[in-house]
Protein backbone atom coordinates (compact mmCIF):
# COMPACT_ATOMS: atom_id res chain seq x y z
CA UNK A 1 0.00 0.00 0.00
CA UNK A 2 1.61 3.58 -0.95
CA UNK A 3 2.08 6.26 1.23
CA UNK A 4 -0.31 9.05 0.34
CA UNK A 5 1.30 12.23 -0.15
CA UNK A 6 -0.15 15.16 2.17
CA UNK A 7 1.12 17.41 -0.51
CA UNK A 8 2.12 15.94 -4.33
CA UNK A 9 4.38 17.96 -6.46
CA UNK A 10 1.41 18.83 -8.91
CA UNK A 11 0.07 20.56 -5.99
CA UNK A 12 -3.20 18.13 -4.74
CA UNK A 13 -3.53 17.29 -0.95
CA UNK A 14 -4.65 14.16 -0.14
CA UNK A 15 -8.34 15.49 -0.49
CA UNK A 16 -7.85 16.85 -3.58
CA UNK A 17 -7.44 20.37 -2.81
CA UNK A 18 -4.86 22.92 -3.35
CA UNK A 19 -2.76 24.45 -1.05
CA UNK A 20 -5.55 27.67 -0.15
CA UNK A 21 -8.60 26.10 -0.80
CA UNK A 22 -11.15 25.53 2.10
CA UNK A 23 -13.07 22.59 2.93
CA UNK A 24 -16.56 22.51 1.95
CA UNK A 25 -18.53 24.94 4.44
CA UNK A 26 -21.96 24.17 5.62
CA UNK A 27 -23.32 26.08 8.41
CA UNK A 28 -27.06 26.55 9.60
CA UNK A 29 -28.36 29.03 12.41
CA UNK A 30 -31.55 28.84 14.78
CA UNK A 31 -31.21 25.10 14.44
CA UNK A 32 -32.33 24.23 17.95
CA UNK A 33 -35.37 27.28 18.60
CA UNK A 34 -36.68 25.34 21.19
CA UNK A 35 -33.90 24.11 23.37
CA UNK A 36 -31.88 27.02 23.34
CA UNK A 37 -31.69 30.97 22.81
CA UNK A 38 -29.47 30.84 20.27
CA UNK A 39 -27.86 27.41 18.39
CA UNK A 40 -25.62 26.77 15.01
CA UNK A 41 -24.45 23.75 13.25
CA UNK A 42 -21.24 23.71 11.65
CA UNK A 43 -20.22 21.46 9.02
CA UNK A 44 -16.18 21.93 8.14
CA UNK A 45 -15.42 19.56 5.95
CA UNK A 46 -16.05 16.42 7.61
CA UNK A 47 -15.75 18.21 11.42
CA UNK A 48 -19.58 18.29 12.63
CA UNK A 49 -20.14 20.82 15.44
CA UNK A 50 -23.48 21.82 17.42
CA UNK A 51 -23.04 24.77 19.95
CA UNK A 52 -25.90 25.93 21.76
CA UNK A 53 -26.17 29.37 23.39
CA UNK A 54 -28.77 29.72 26.53
CA UNK A 55 -28.60 33.77 27.68
CA UNK A 56 -27.96 36.71 28.46
CA UNK A 57 -29.87 34.90 31.90
CA UNK A 58 -30.25 36.12 35.27
CA UNK A 59 -27.20 34.59 37.46
CA UNK A 60 -27.99 32.13 39.67
CA UNK A 61 -27.58 31.60 43.76
CA UNK A 62 -24.43 29.72 43.23
CA UNK A 63 -23.05 32.06 40.94
CA UNK A 64 -23.73 34.99 42.93
CA UNK A 65 -22.07 33.36 46.15
CA UNK A 66 -18.63 31.76 44.42
CA UNK A 67 -18.11 35.03 42.24
CA UNK A 68 -17.58 34.67 38.46
CA UNK A 69 -15.49 31.22 37.46
CA UNK A 70 -12.42 30.88 35.30
CA UNK A 71 -11.05 33.89 33.64
CA UNK A 72 -13.77 36.33 33.81
CA UNK A 73 -13.75 39.76 35.25
CA UNK A 74 -14.81 40.38 38.32
CA UNK A 75 -16.94 43.11 38.00
CA UNK A 76 -20.60 43.55 37.94
CA UNK A 77 -21.33 45.53 34.94
CA UNK A 78 -19.95 42.38 32.96
CA UNK A 79 -21.60 39.22 32.20
CA UNK A 80 -20.40 35.60 32.98
CA UNK A 81 -19.66 33.31 29.66
CA UNK A 82 -19.54 29.75 30.59
CA UNK A 83 -18.23 27.85 27.62
CA UNK A 84 -18.25 24.14 28.00
CA UNK A 85 -17.28 21.79 25.00
CA UNK A 86 -17.75 18.41 24.99
CA UNK A 87 -16.26 15.72 22.96
CA UNK A 88 -18.16 12.70 22.78
CA UNK A 89 -15.86 9.39 22.08
CA UNK A 90 -17.91 8.76 18.91
CA UNK A 91 -16.14 11.71 17.40
CA UNK A 92 -12.98 10.53 16.62
CA UNK A 93 -12.48 7.96 13.99
CA UNK A 94 -11.81 5.54 16.18
CA UNK A 95 -13.72 5.42 19.45
CA UNK A 96 -11.70 6.47 22.25
CA UNK A 97 -12.41 6.02 25.79
CA UNK A 98 -12.59 8.74 27.93
CA UNK A 99 -9.55 10.02 29.24
CA UNK A 100 -8.32 12.65 31.71
CA UNK A 101 -5.97 13.73 30.24
CA UNK A 102 -7.69 15.19 27.30
CA UNK A 103 -10.30 17.33 30.08
CA UNK A 104 -7.55 19.07 30.49
CA UNK A 105 -7.06 19.61 26.75
CA UNK A 106 -10.71 21.01 26.78
CA UNK A 107 -10.31 22.84 30.25
CA UNK A 108 -7.69 25.05 28.00
CA UNK A 109 -9.80 25.25 24.49
CA UNK A 110 -12.60 26.12 26.33
CA UNK A 111 -11.03 29.25 28.90
CA UNK A 112 -9.29 30.10 25.44
CA UNK A 113 -12.57 30.58 23.87
CA UNK A 114 -14.19 32.60 26.78
CA UNK A 115 -11.18 35.07 26.83
CA UNK A 116 -11.76 35.34 23.14
CA UNK A 117 -15.25 36.43 23.11
CA UNK A 118 -15.32 38.19 26.42
CA UNK A 119 -13.59 40.75 24.03
CA UNK A 120 -16.03 40.18 21.36
CA UNK A 121 -19.12 40.41 23.01
CA UNK A 122 -20.52 44.56 23.65
CA UNK A 123 -20.01 43.51 27.28
CA UNK A 124 -22.04 46.80 29.02
CA UNK A 125 -25.07 45.56 27.18
CA UNK A 126 -25.09 42.56 29.75
CA UNK A 127 -24.35 43.73 33.26
CA UNK A 128 -24.59 41.29 35.96
CA UNK A 129 -25.82 38.19 33.12
CA UNK A 130 -24.58 34.77 32.67
CA UNK A 131 -24.10 33.64 29.29
CA UNK A 132 -23.68 30.32 28.84
CA UNK A 133 -22.41 28.46 25.42
CA UNK A 134 -22.57 24.54 25.24
CA UNK A 135 -20.38 23.32 22.10
CA UNK A 136 -20.83 19.69 21.26
CA UNK A 137 -18.35 17.66 18.86
CA UNK A 138 -20.31 15.27 16.51
CA UNK A 139 -17.77 14.10 14.35
CA UNK A 140 -14.07 15.47 14.25
CA UNK A 141 -11.94 15.58 11.34
CA UNK A 142 -9.47 18.56 12.06
CA UNK A 143 -9.58 22.08 13.47
CA UNK A 144 -11.16 21.70 16.88
CA UNK A 145 -10.63 25.11 17.97
CA UNK A 146 -11.69 26.48 14.61
CA UNK A 147 -14.84 24.89 14.29
CA UNK A 148 -16.09 25.53 18.16
CA UNK A 149 -14.81 29.16 17.78
CA UNK A 150 -17.07 29.46 14.41
CA UNK A 151 -19.53 28.00 15.72
CA UNK A 152 -19.68 29.93 18.60
CA UNK A 153 -19.91 33.13 16.65
CA UNK A 154 -23.02 32.02 14.57
CA UNK A 155 -24.81 30.65 17.71
CA UNK A 156 -24.19 34.27 19.78
CA UNK A 157 -25.78 35.99 16.49
CA UNK A 158 -28.05 33.61 16.56
CA UNK A 159 -29.39 34.00 20.14
CA UNK A 160 -29.48 38.04 19.28
CA UNK A 161 -26.11 38.82 21.74
CA UNK A 162 -24.38 41.80 20.71
CA UNK A 163 -21.24 41.14 19.20
CA UNK A 164 -19.06 43.43 17.97
CA UNK A 165 -18.14 41.58 15.18
CA UNK A 166 -17.43 37.77 13.42
CA UNK A 167 -14.55 36.11 14.83
CA UNK A 168 -13.47 33.17 12.39
CA UNK A 169 -10.98 30.61 12.95
CA UNK A 170 -8.98 28.55 10.53
CA UNK A 171 -5.87 26.46 10.55
CA UNK A 172 -2.97 26.29 8.44
CA UNK A 173 -0.47 24.05 8.23
CA UNK A 174 3.34 24.14 6.88
CA UNK A 175 4.50 21.12 4.75
CA UNK A 176 8.27 21.75 3.73
CA UNK A 177 7.79 25.36 2.08
CA UNK A 178 4.08 25.43 1.44
CA UNK A 179 1.49 26.59 4.03
CA UNK A 180 -1.61 24.28 3.64
CA UNK A 181 -4.68 25.74 4.78
CA UNK A 182 -7.83 23.82 6.73
CA UNK A 183 -6.08 20.73 7.75
CA UNK A 184 -8.44 17.72 8.12
CA UNK A 185 -7.15 15.11 11.15
CA UNK A 186 -4.57 13.34 8.60
CA UNK A 187 -2.35 16.20 8.00
CA UNK A 188 -2.94 17.28 11.67
CA UNK A 189 -1.11 14.06 12.46
CA UNK A 190 1.79 14.74 10.50
CA UNK A 191 2.05 18.81 9.99
CA UNK A 192 2.62 21.45 12.26
CA UNK A 193 0.15 23.79 12.72
CA UNK A 194 -1.21 27.16 13.59
CA UNK A 195 -4.93 28.19 14.61
CA UNK A 196 -5.65 31.29 13.68
CA UNK A 197 -8.54 33.62 14.52
CA UNK A 198 -9.58 36.72 13.03
CA UNK A 199 -12.46 39.72 13.60
CA UNK A 200 -14.36 40.66 10.82
CA UNK A 201 -12.57 41.74 7.92
CA UNK A 202 -9.50 43.46 9.85
CA UNK A 203 -6.10 41.66 9.69
CA UNK A 204 -6.26 42.07 13.50
CA UNK A 205 -6.21 38.88 15.21
CA UNK A 206 -7.72 38.12 18.54
CA UNK A 207 -6.61 34.21 18.67
CA UNK A 208 -2.99 32.35 17.36
CA UNK A 209 -2.40 28.88 18.54
CA UNK A 210 0.25 27.03 18.20
CA UNK A 211 1.40 23.56 20.12
CA UNK A 212 3.61 22.37 17.49
CA UNK A 213 7.48 23.21 16.19
CA UNK A 214 7.65 25.80 14.13
CA UNK A 215 10.24 27.39 11.92
CA UNK A 216 9.98 31.32 12.73
CA UNK A 217 10.36 32.66 9.31
CA UNK A 218 7.68 30.26 8.10
CA UNK A 219 5.37 31.80 11.04
CA UNK A 220 4.50 35.11 8.69
CA UNK A 221 3.34 33.53 5.40
CA UNK A 222 0.82 31.27 7.59
CA UNK A 223 -0.45 33.70 9.28
CA UNK A 224 -1.19 35.67 6.00
CA UNK A 225 -2.66 32.66 4.30
CA UNK A 226 -4.83 31.89 7.67
CA UNK A 227 -5.97 35.15 7.61
CA UNK A 228 -7.22 35.03 3.69
CA UNK A 229 -8.90 32.05 5.16
CA UNK A 230 -11.07 33.66 7.70
CA UNK A 231 -12.19 36.28 6.07
CA UNK A 232 -13.88 33.47 3.00
CA UNK A 233 -14.82 31.85 6.02
CA UNK A 234 -16.60 35.01 7.17
CA UNK A 235 -18.03 35.93 3.87
CA UNK A 236 -19.70 32.58 3.80
CA UNK A 237 -21.28 32.94 7.69
CA UNK A 238 -22.22 36.26 7.13
CA UNK A 239 -24.38 34.78 3.32
CA UNK A 240 -25.77 32.48 6.14
CA UNK A 241 -27.08 34.80 8.66
CA UNK A 242 -28.33 37.18 5.96
CA UNK A 243 -30.46 34.80 4.34
CA UNK A 244 -32.05 33.35 7.70
CA UNK A 245 -32.47 36.54 8.53
CA UNK A 246 -34.15 37.66 5.56
CA UNK A 247 -36.76 34.52 6.07
CA UNK A 248 -37.92 35.83 9.13
CA UNK A 249 -38.40 39.31 8.70
CA UNK A 250 -41.03 38.07 6.12
CA UNK A 251 -42.24 34.97 7.37
CA UNK A 252 -43.26 37.81 10.19
CA UNK A 253 -44.82 39.85 7.18
CA UNK B 1 -11.70 31.95 49.19
CA UNK B 2 -8.94 33.76 47.67
CA UNK B 3 -8.92 37.25 47.96
CA UNK B 4 -8.44 39.23 44.39
CA UNK B 5 -6.00 41.40 43.83
CA UNK B 6 -7.82 44.67 44.33
CA UNK B 7 -6.45 47.70 42.40
CA UNK B 8 -8.14 51.55 43.15
CA UNK B 9 -8.90 53.80 40.34
CA UNK B 10 -6.20 55.97 41.09
CA UNK B 11 -3.23 53.18 40.34
CA UNK B 12 -5.36 52.27 37.29
CA UNK B 13 -4.75 55.40 35.46
CA UNK B 14 -1.17 56.33 36.88
CA UNK B 15 0.02 52.84 35.54
CA UNK B 16 -1.69 53.29 31.90
CA UNK B 17 -1.19 56.65 31.59
CA UNK B 18 2.79 55.95 32.23
CA UNK B 19 2.11 53.39 29.53
CA UNK B 20 1.16 55.66 26.71
CA UNK B 21 4.25 57.85 27.50
CA UNK B 22 6.94 54.30 27.31
CA UNK B 23 7.34 54.44 31.07
CA UNK B 24 6.94 51.71 33.82
CA UNK B 25 6.32 51.74 37.38
CA UNK B 26 9.92 50.37 37.81
CA UNK B 27 11.82 52.18 35.20
CA UNK B 28 12.39 49.84 32.94
CA UNK B 29 11.43 49.92 28.97
CA UNK B 30 8.32 48.40 27.28
CA UNK B 31 10.49 45.75 26.13
CA UNK B 32 12.54 45.14 28.67
CA UNK B 33 13.01 42.29 30.99
CA UNK B 34 13.61 42.05 34.80
CA UNK B 35 16.66 40.95 35.88
CA UNK B 36 17.15 37.37 36.36
CA UNK B 37 19.16 35.12 38.68
CA UNK B 38 19.18 31.88 37.91
CA UNK B 39 20.73 29.55 41.43
CA UNK B 40 21.67 26.28 41.00
CA UNK B 41 22.00 24.25 44.00
CA UNK B 42 25.63 22.88 44.69
CA UNK B 43 24.88 20.34 47.06
CA UNK B 44 22.86 18.30 44.60
CA UNK B 45 22.10 17.57 41.06
CA UNK B 46 18.55 18.92 40.16
CA UNK B 47 17.55 21.63 42.31
CA UNK B 48 17.21 25.24 40.80
CA UNK B 49 15.56 28.37 42.29
CA UNK B 50 15.40 31.52 39.76
CA UNK B 51 14.17 34.85 40.40
CA UNK B 52 12.82 37.77 38.74
CA UNK B 53 12.40 40.94 39.76
CA UNK B 54 10.47 40.08 43.21
CA UNK B 55 8.72 36.63 41.67
CA UNK B 56 10.56 33.35 42.78
CA UNK B 57 10.50 29.76 41.74
CA UNK B 58 11.90 26.65 42.69
CA UNK B 59 12.38 23.56 40.29
CA UNK B 60 13.35 19.95 41.36
CA UNK B 61 14.09 17.27 39.39
CA UNK B 62 13.79 13.83 40.59
CA UNK B 63 14.20 10.42 38.89
CA UNK B 64 13.10 7.18 39.60
CA UNK B 65 13.12 3.62 37.89
CA UNK B 66 10.05 1.81 36.88
CA UNK B 67 7.98 0.56 34.34
CA UNK B 68 7.02 2.20 30.70
CA UNK B 69 3.35 2.85 29.74
CA UNK B 70 2.09 -0.58 28.04
CA UNK B 71 1.79 1.47 24.67
CA UNK B 72 5.04 3.54 24.50
CA UNK B 73 7.89 0.44 25.39
CA UNK B 74 10.40 2.45 23.95
CA UNK B 75 9.85 5.46 25.76
CA UNK B 76 11.02 6.74 29.37
CA UNK B 77 8.42 8.62 31.73
CA UNK B 78 8.36 12.39 31.99
CA UNK B 79 5.93 14.53 34.26
CA UNK B 80 5.73 17.91 35.22
CA UNK B 81 3.50 19.13 38.04
CA UNK B 82 2.84 22.84 38.59
CA UNK B 83 0.68 23.34 41.87
CA UNK B 84 -0.22 26.67 42.81
CA UNK B 85 -0.28 27.15 46.60
CA UNK B 86 -1.37 30.10 48.79
CA UNK B 87 2.61 30.24 49.81
CA UNK B 88 3.09 33.07 47.00
CA UNK B 89 0.42 35.03 46.88
CA UNK B 90 -3.04 35.36 48.74
CA UNK B 91 -4.89 35.40 45.59
CA UNK B 92 -4.37 31.76 44.71
CA UNK B 93 -6.09 28.40 46.22
CA UNK B 94 -4.73 25.42 47.90
CA UNK B 95 -5.61 22.50 45.47
CA UNK B 96 -7.66 20.90 48.63
CA UNK B 97 -9.91 23.13 49.27
CA UNK B 98 -11.48 25.02 46.38
CA UNK B 99 -13.84 22.47 44.16
CA UNK B 100 -12.23 20.02 41.02
CA UNK B 101 -11.74 22.50 38.65
CA UNK B 102 -8.32 24.36 39.29
CA UNK B 103 -8.89 28.00 38.59
CA UNK B 104 -7.99 29.06 35.23
CA UNK B 105 -4.81 30.49 35.52
CA UNK B 106 -3.45 27.22 36.89
CA UNK B 107 -4.48 25.37 34.27
CA UNK B 108 -3.43 27.52 31.86
CA UNK B 109 0.30 27.80 33.42
CA UNK B 110 0.46 23.67 33.54
CA UNK B 111 -0.73 23.68 29.56
CA UNK B 112 1.87 25.98 28.74
CA UNK B 113 4.49 24.90 30.14
CA UNK B 114 3.72 21.19 29.04
CA UNK B 115 3.38 22.53 25.58
CA UNK B 116 6.55 24.31 25.79
CA UNK B 117 8.57 21.54 27.32
CA UNK B 118 6.93 18.40 26.82
CA UNK B 119 5.18 18.26 23.87
CA UNK B 120 8.59 19.80 21.95
CA UNK B 121 10.13 17.32 22.90
CA UNK B 122 13.30 19.25 24.76
CA UNK B 123 13.95 15.78 26.98
CA UNK B 124 14.38 12.99 24.57
CA UNK B 125 12.02 10.12 25.96
CA UNK B 126 13.75 7.62 24.36
CA UNK B 127 17.15 7.98 25.99
CA UNK B 128 15.15 7.30 28.91
CA UNK B 129 14.40 3.70 28.54
CA UNK B 130 16.69 0.89 29.90
CA UNK B 131 15.34 -2.38 29.08
CA UNK B 132 12.35 -1.95 26.66
CA UNK B 133 9.10 -3.05 27.80
CA UNK B 134 10.28 -3.42 31.30
CA UNK B 135 12.42 -0.69 32.95
CA UNK B 136 12.57 2.65 32.47
CA UNK B 137 13.62 6.37 34.13
CA UNK B 138 10.44 8.68 35.10
CA UNK B 139 11.77 12.44 35.33
CA UNK B 140 9.45 13.91 37.47
CA UNK B 141 9.75 17.80 37.52
CA UNK B 142 8.11 19.86 40.75
CA UNK B 143 7.61 23.26 40.15
CA UNK B 144 7.40 25.15 43.59
CA UNK B 145 5.99 28.75 43.12
CA UNK B 146 7.57 30.62 45.84
CA UNK B 147 6.63 34.19 45.40
CA UNK B 148 4.07 35.40 43.29
CA UNK B 149 4.74 39.32 41.41
CA UNK B 150 3.58 38.40 37.67
CA UNK B 151 4.92 36.44 34.84
CA UNK B 152 5.57 33.08 36.30
CA UNK B 153 4.71 31.08 32.57
CA UNK B 154 8.09 32.60 32.08
CA UNK B 155 10.12 32.11 35.24
CA UNK B 156 8.87 28.37 35.35
CA UNK B 157 10.19 27.35 31.90
CA UNK B 158 13.60 28.98 32.36
CA UNK B 159 13.44 26.97 35.70
CA UNK B 160 12.56 23.64 34.28
CA UNK B 161 14.65 23.82 31.87
CA UNK B 162 17.73 24.96 33.87
CA UNK B 163 17.06 22.48 36.40
CA UNK B 164 16.45 19.56 33.92
CA UNK B 165 20.10 20.37 32.32
CA UNK B 166 21.29 20.32 35.65
CA UNK B 167 20.04 16.88 36.66
CA UNK B 168 22.15 14.04 36.94
CA UNK B 169 20.58 10.63 36.48
CA UNK B 170 22.74 7.40 38.06
CA UNK B 171 24.74 5.51 35.85
CA UNK B 172 23.63 2.28 35.49
CA UNK B 173 24.66 -1.32 33.69
CA UNK B 174 22.59 -4.05 32.24
CA UNK B 175 24.05 -7.54 33.52
CA UNK B 176 22.21 -10.35 31.31
CA UNK B 177 19.07 -9.08 32.98
CA UNK B 178 20.17 -7.80 35.94
CA UNK B 179 20.10 -4.05 35.93
CA UNK B 180 23.06 -2.44 38.56
CA UNK B 181 22.63 1.20 39.42
CA UNK B 182 25.82 3.01 41.09
CA UNK B 183 25.67 5.29 43.67
CA UNK B 184 27.38 8.97 42.83
CA UNK B 185 30.32 7.55 44.81
CA UNK B 186 30.80 5.07 42.86
CA UNK B 187 30.50 6.28 39.56
CA UNK B 188 29.47 9.99 37.99
CA UNK B 189 26.20 10.18 37.38
CA UNK B 190 25.12 11.06 33.81
CA UNK B 191 23.32 13.98 32.70
CA UNK B 192 20.13 13.75 30.49
CA UNK B 193 19.47 14.02 26.86
CA UNK B 194 17.87 17.53 26.06
CA UNK B 195 17.62 18.01 22.55
CA UNK B 196 16.89 22.12 22.66
CA UNK B 197 16.23 25.14 25.28
CA UNK B 198 12.51 25.76 24.64
CA UNK B 199 11.97 29.13 26.60
CA UNK B 200 8.74 31.24 26.97
CA UNK B 201 8.47 34.99 26.53
CA UNK B 202 4.87 36.74 27.64
CA UNK B 203 3.61 39.57 26.28
CA UNK B 204 0.85 42.09 27.64
CA UNK B 205 -1.25 44.22 25.72
CA UNK B 206 -2.77 47.55 26.36
CA UNK B 207 -5.29 49.33 24.67
CA UNK B 208 -4.40 53.44 24.69
CA UNK B 209 -7.53 54.24 22.83
CA UNK B 210 -11.16 52.84 22.91
CA UNK B 211 -12.52 49.41 22.46
CA UNK B 212 -14.52 50.34 19.36
CA UNK B 213 -11.12 51.53 17.92
CA UNK B 214 -9.16 48.99 18.78
CA UNK B 215 -11.88 46.25 16.86
CA UNK B 216 -12.35 48.26 14.08
CA UNK B 217 -10.26 50.76 13.67
CA UNK B 218 -6.99 51.02 11.71
CA UNK B 219 -4.70 52.98 14.48
CA UNK B 220 -2.60 49.69 15.84
CA UNK B 221 -1.24 51.50 18.61
CA UNK B 222 -1.89 48.89 20.86
CA UNK B 223 0.80 49.11 23.75
CA UNK B 224 3.24 45.51 24.36
CA UNK B 225 4.98 45.08 27.42
CA UNK B 226 7.28 42.37 28.16
CA UNK B 227 7.48 40.53 31.73
CA UNK B 228 5.16 42.32 33.40
CA UNK B 229 4.59 42.37 37.37
CA UNK B 230 1.43 42.04 39.69
CA UNK B 231 0.06 45.38 38.63
CA UNK B 232 0.53 45.40 35.11
CA UNK B 233 -0.59 41.66 34.59
CA UNK B 234 -3.71 42.33 36.26
CA UNK B 235 -4.50 45.54 34.27
CA UNK B 236 -3.93 44.23 31.13
CA UNK B 237 -6.53 43.41 28.30
CA UNK B 238 -4.82 40.87 26.68
CA UNK B 239 -1.94 38.32 26.37
CA UNK B 240 0.47 36.22 24.22
CA UNK B 241 2.76 33.55 25.07
CA UNK B 242 5.32 32.61 23.14
CA UNK B 243 8.12 29.36 22.92
CA UNK B 244 10.93 29.71 20.87
CA UNK B 245 14.83 28.09 21.10
CA UNK B 246 18.63 29.05 20.22
CA UNK B 247 17.33 27.54 16.43
CA UNK B 248 14.90 30.03 15.47
CA UNK B 249 12.41 27.33 16.22
CA UNK B 250 8.53 28.26 17.55
CA UNK B 251 8.07 25.73 19.95
CA UNK B 252 4.98 26.87 20.50
CA UNK B 253 2.43 30.04 20.68
CA UNK B 254 -0.91 31.25 22.42
CA UNK B 255 -2.28 34.28 22.04
CA UNK B 256 -6.11 33.61 23.94
CA UNK B 257 -8.30 35.91 23.25
CA UNK B 258 -8.19 39.18 24.64
CA UNK B 259 -7.56 42.82 22.91
CA UNK B 260 -6.89 42.24 18.94
CA UNK B 261 -3.19 42.49 17.65
CA UNK B 262 -2.95 43.29 13.58
CA UNK B 263 -0.57 40.18 12.28
CA UNK B 264 2.46 42.71 11.63
CA UNK B 265 2.69 43.52 15.46
CA UNK B 266 2.51 39.86 16.26
CA UNK B 267 5.45 39.17 14.06
CA UNK B 268 7.48 42.12 15.39
CA UNK B 269 7.01 40.44 18.92
CA UNK B 270 8.62 37.39 17.48
CA UNK B 271 11.04 39.11 16.27
CA UNK B 272 11.63 40.50 19.72
CA UNK B 273 11.25 37.56 21.77
CA UNK B 274 13.87 35.62 19.34
CA UNK B 275 16.57 38.12 20.58
CA UNK B 276 15.39 37.70 24.18
CA UNK B 277 15.80 33.79 23.89
CA UNK B 278 18.75 34.01 22.55
CA UNK B 279 19.94 36.25 25.66
CA UNK B 280 18.49 33.51 28.28
CA UNK B 281 19.75 30.63 26.34
CA UNK B 282 23.58 32.19 27.09
CA UNK B 283 23.04 33.12 30.43
CA UNK B 284 21.11 29.61 31.46
CA UNK B 285 24.60 27.60 29.82
CA UNK B 286 26.92 30.63 31.50
CA UNK B 287 25.53 29.50 34.95
CA UNK B 288 25.73 25.49 34.55
CA UNK B 289 29.18 26.01 33.19
CA UNK B 290 30.28 28.14 36.44
CA UNK B 291 28.60 25.17 38.51
CA UNK B 292 30.14 22.21 36.70
CA UNK B 293 33.60 24.25 37.27
CA UNK B 294 32.98 25.11 40.93
CA UNK B 295 31.86 20.93 41.53
CA UNK B 296 35.31 19.68 39.83
CA UNK B 297 37.88 22.18 41.43
CA UNK B 298 39.75 20.51 44.00
CA UNK B 299 39.98 17.29 44.86
CA UNK B 300 37.95 15.73 42.32
CA UNK B 301 40.12 17.18 39.81
CA UNK B 302 43.09 15.32 41.51
CA UNK B 303 41.42 12.32 41.50
CA UNK B 304 39.99 12.42 38.35
CA UNK B 305 40.72 8.99 35.84
CA UNK B 306 40.52 11.09 32.68
CA UNK B 307 43.52 12.01 32.05
CA UNK B 308 44.27 15.50 30.38
CA UNK B 309 45.35 15.24 26.70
Amino acid sequence: MSRFELYSPEGMRIDGRRSNELRSFNCNINTHPNASDGSSFIQQGNSNVICLVKGPMDPSYSTIKNGSGAGQSTSIDEPTLNISINYPPFANNDRRKKLTKNDRRLTELSIILTKCFLKTIVLKNYPRTVIDVQVTLLSFDGGLLSACCNAITLALIDAGIALYDYVTAVTVGIYDQVPLLDLCTLEENDLSFITVGVVGDSDKLNLILCEDKLPLDKLERMIGLGIQGCHRLKELMDAKVREVGFDLLNKKQ
Amino acid sequence: MPRDYDISNNEKQFVLEALKQNLRLDGRKLLQMRDISIVVSPEEYGYVEVTMGKTKVGCRVSGEITKPYDERPFEGIFQISTEISPICSPFFESGQTSNSKQSADEVLISRLIEKAIRRSNALDLESLCIIAGSKCWSIRADLQFLNFDGNFIDISCIAVITALLHFRKPDLEIDGDQLIVFDTNQRDPTPLSILHIPICVTFQFYNPNDNEENIKGDLNNELILIDSNLIEERLSLGSMTLTLNKNKELCQMLKSGGLNIDATLIIKCCSVASKLVDELTTKIQKVLKVDEEQRKSGMESELQVVNDR
